[in-house]
């Protein structure tokens, strides 16, 4: 029979290399017609960052969207970015090439203001040209100021600049630290149908809020927010590289023996752009590349209790495992000890470790320090003092 | 303002969607070589014997790379931030998973290549893999490397997050919930397998084409296995292929940039999709366990997490995505007491690696998960329960940061709103800013409160 079920999750997530100090450069330069090339190390493989930091370049220095093309090519001509990944495209590199339109626009002012006979404070770069402000019909092209600086200068329209949030250390007692450049928010909401029979989970429906600071982008966005949804759908239900996890049986090595969703397991999708501005993002924009698979396996898990009434804890909820779950109900139920409820005794540490464990330090008291007692004194670390440098292992890096 | 917030069209997309973007693999080049690679075939082991000269003397293969060629053998791809080296780019005296590279042939034909990797002989002295991080101080498990199971942060052998008073937390608790969560692992898929096609030029130069994530990270990478400064080597990044984090490791460049060096001719590496499901790195599998105290109304006092994230075979990446796991364990709220720990441990598993999420997917998995078991004890619905103890501005988050612009309250309203669900009026209003007076008990209010007064406190 099948169950129809609904389940919600929220979730953050952050911009930039954790602990930060990762940085990205990009330099600008405007041909003698005013068309701008903008160079920076960060490959576009896909994700569309390179669309996303033309719009950023485009009003940062204030010309048309098509007079401005980039290359993000190669290590020669391009400047240093740390990669495309960490959710850092938009954010870090789109602040790079901000910054660098930025001085571009303040050398194009200056050559300006020569040719205009103006102080370059009282100018501003609209459409495509450099104006008076105030005063809009006095003005010069673009195209008029690049040509000037190249045939009546001999100098170049350029600027060049980068951004990186400065490396955190975290402090070794606390975890205190500042790790990262801006914390991006997701809320999903997952409808399933679980067949109790087959143990088949069918995700109808996906509703989706991403917090984005500001969408440079909003066609963008929505197909992160698609593209993730189905990643997550996959994480949630389908993707597993062990099978039979920690064993190494059953390793699947080509697409028939991994499945992946397809198209026909994209649920209807309802995509809601939030746009709460970073104070140090470009244009206000945090990040969303990351973060988009992530809230729907666990939404997909309410739902799946909110189904037929059992959790799925082992990520993916194949077929295998909600049968399984569905069979071992009330063996798998919560374990009432005092004020504590315990759920999945038999798959943690303790009960899977010949020697409990030891080694760790437990999130709980084990079994027979608990029983009994039941009062606060169940939430002690099982060490004297985790806080103790005694408990450190290993050999010094 | 005209292009920001613009819906532009991705300036490659007509070329994706009418076949005219070039993926990495269909660069070719004149008198171009091809590799293909001679993996392990078991998971632990020592190697007592590797013999590649009838490999060498086949016809057609230019070059036969063993651990003997790279500048280093051993270079780590975080070693710059202080985390130690141990992967060998080619295995010199063991292997610890099963398809770790040993051996590369370039050869005029990928067909030849195989020949000729055939035609290797290497022998194993097999030992019994170590495969459950649960175990990982077990006294009767193998020991992965030579210093244990256990990736050592300095000074601790785990990396922690301590904030405010988690004894306290437990004691005043109603409930105490505790769970366990185990997200697997699964593979980064892009559609591009990683490919490197490197060319050394007339000049001396290195031209690199690669699939990477991050061109500069990679041509460093490469610099260091060729001893060479960075403007010896020129890297060519794509334009689609797709990457998920897995294409941030430099797994194929430096064996193509190698057998060029050592062929003296252009070599193509492109792994096979069988190398790249069995052989190349995974997302990791985690185990967490989570015990949070909580009151009957609902506000989260304290939080104890024990996290072990399965690095597989060698670091790589996992002492950086241990940490940001670490970072992110309190999910989108704002929980006063915490008392966090993460280990990193070692298994005959293949290395684990970025991917998409790195480090937190598996803590969002946890904590959703967990968030939703304890509104179902309490008797609570699960949006209320999230709105009461999402992020406000001001809150602390586990590391200490000062929360600007949180959206924890934002985001649920959205989505209820699109699903039809009605809150009560003191949720529905809810906004980002400061926590009502109203649903804020008295004796919470400097943890759950302004920021700098549980600081001070």
């Amino acid at each position: 029979m099948r169950h129809r079920g609904r389940g919600l999750a929220a979730i953050e997530y952050p911009t930039g290399m954790n602990l930060g100090g990762d940085p990205s450069q990009a330099w600008i330069k405007i041909k003698p017609d005013g068309r701008v090339d903008v160079f920076a190390g960060t490959v576009d493989i896909g994700q569309g960052s390179r669309t996303v930091h033309t719009q950023i370049v485009a009003d940062a220095l204030g010309v048309p969207y098509d007079w401005v093309t980039m290359d993000v090519s190669n290590t020669d001509s391009s400047p240093l970015c740390t990669g495309t990944f960490a959710s850092r495209g938009t954010f870090i590199g789109g602040n790079a090439v901000r910054v660098a339109a930025e001085k571009t626009r303040e050398a194009l002012l200056a050559i300006a203001a020569q040719e205009m006979e103006v102080d370059p404070n009282d100018l501003e770069v609209v459409d495509g040209e450099v104006r008076v402000k105030g005063t809009p019909t006095q003005k010069l092209g673009v195209d008029e100021v690049a040509g000037a600086a190249t045939y009546a200068y001999g100098t170049i329209v350029t600027g060049s600049g980068g951004w990186m949030k400065p490396a955190s250390e975290p402090d070794p007692e606390t975890g205190e630290c500042d790790p990262h450049a801006a914390i991006s928010y997701a809320a999903c909401v997952a409808e399933v149908e679980v067949d109790d029979e087959t143990g088949e989970v069918v995700v109808t429906k996906l509703i989706q809020a991403y917090d984005v600071g500001k969408a440079i982008n909003p066609t963008m966005v929505e197909g992160q927010i698609e593209g993730g949804g189905a990643m997550g759908i996959g994480l949630g239900l389908l993707e597993q590289a062990y099978p039979y996890y920690p064993t190494l049986e059953h390793r699947g090595d080509r697409f028939g023996h991994y499945l992946m969703p397809a198209l026909k397991d994209t649920p209807e999708y309802v995509n809601l752009i939030i746009e709460n501005p970073s104070a140090d993002g470009p244009f206000g924009a945090k990040a969303i590349g990351e973060m988009a698979n992530n809230a729907q396996p666990p939404a997909i898990g309410a739902a799946i209790h909110d189904a037929v009434g059992v959790w799925i804890t082992e990520m993916p909820a194949t077929p295998e495992r909600v049968l399984r779950a569905l069979d071992e109900r009330e063996q798998r139920a919560p374990r009432r000890d005092g004020k504590w409820l315990i759920f999945d005794d038999d798959i943690s540490i303790t009960a899977v470790s010949s020697n409990g464990g030891d080694g760790f330090i437990h999130v709980s008291l084990p079994a027979a320090d608990v029983s009994g007692s039941g009062g606060g004194g169940a939430a002690g670390p099982r060490r004297p003092d985790p806080g103790d440098p005694g408990v450190a292992r290993g050999s010094p890096a | 303002m005209k292009a920001v917030g613009a819906r532009f069209p991705r300036y490659d997309g007509l070329l994706h969607v009418t076949g005219r973007t070039r993926y990495v693999d269909d660069f070719k080049v004149p008198g171009m070589l091809w590799c293909r690679t001679l993996r392990s075939s078991i998971d632990s082991g020592r190697i007592t014997r590797l013999d590649t000269s009838r490999a060498e003397a086949l016809d057609g293969v230019y070059a036969v790379l063993t651990h003997e060629d790279p500048d280093r053998n051993v270079v780590g791809h975080l070693e710059d931030l202080g985390v130690p080296p141990d992967m060998p780019l080619l295995a010199e005296d063991e292997v610890r998973h099963k398809g770790q590279l040993i051996a590369a042939v370039a050869a005029e034909s990928e067909e030849r290549a195989q020949q000729a990797v055939d035609m290797i002989e290497v022998d194993y002295e097999e030992r019994q893999p170590f495969l459950d991080i649960r175990k990982a101080f077990d006294p009767d498990q193998p020991q992965v490397t030579p210093d244990g199971n256990v990736y050592f942060y300095d000074p601790y052998d785990h990396c922690r997050v301590r904030k405010g008073d988690v004894d306290w937390a437990f004691e005043q608790a109603d409930v105490i919930v505790k769970g366990c969560y185990r997200p697997q692992a699964i593979e980064q898929a892009p559609i591009e397998t990683q490919a490197a096609l490197a060319i050394p030029e007339a000049d001396g130069k290195m031209t690199v084409h690669s699939t990477t994530q991050a061109m500069y990270f990679s041509m460093g990478i490469v610099a260091k296995f060729l001893g060479v400064s960075l403007n010896q080597i020129k890297f060519v990044g794509g334009t689609v292929g797709g990457g998920f984090g897995g294409k941030v490791d430099t797994a194929v460049e430096p064996i193509a940039a190698l057998l060029a060096r050592k062929a003296r001719r252009p070599v193509k590496y492109r792994s096979t999709r069988e190398e790249e499901f069995l052989a190349l790195w995974t997302r990791a599998p985690w185990h967490i366990e989570i015990a949070d105290a909580v009151s009957r109304d609902g506000w989260i006092l304290g939080r104890r997490t024990l996290t072990l994230h399965d690095a597989g075979a060698y670091t790589g990446f996992s002492a950086y995505g241990a940490m940001k796991h670490l970072h992110h364990s309190a999910g989108a709220y704002t929980i006063p007491n915490v008392f966090m720990n993460s280990y990193v441990v070692y298994t005959n598993h293949v290395p684990t690696s970025a991917m998409r999420g790195f480090g937190v997917t598996s803590v969002s998995f946890a904590v959703e998960t967990h968030m939703n078991r304890i509104a179902g004890e309490l008797g609570i619905s699960p949006w209320e329960l999230r709105l009461k103890n999402g992020n406000r501005i001001g809150d602390l988050t586990p590391t200490r940061v000062k929360l600007e612009d949180p959206s924890t309250v934002p985001t649920i309203l959205a989505c209820a709103d699109a699903a039809g669900v009605e809150l009560p009026s003191e949720y529905a209003q809810m906004t980002p800013g400061e926590r009502s007076g109203e649903l804020l008990p008295e004796h919470l209010e400097d943890q759950l409160g302004k920021a700098d007064a549980w600081r001070n406190r």
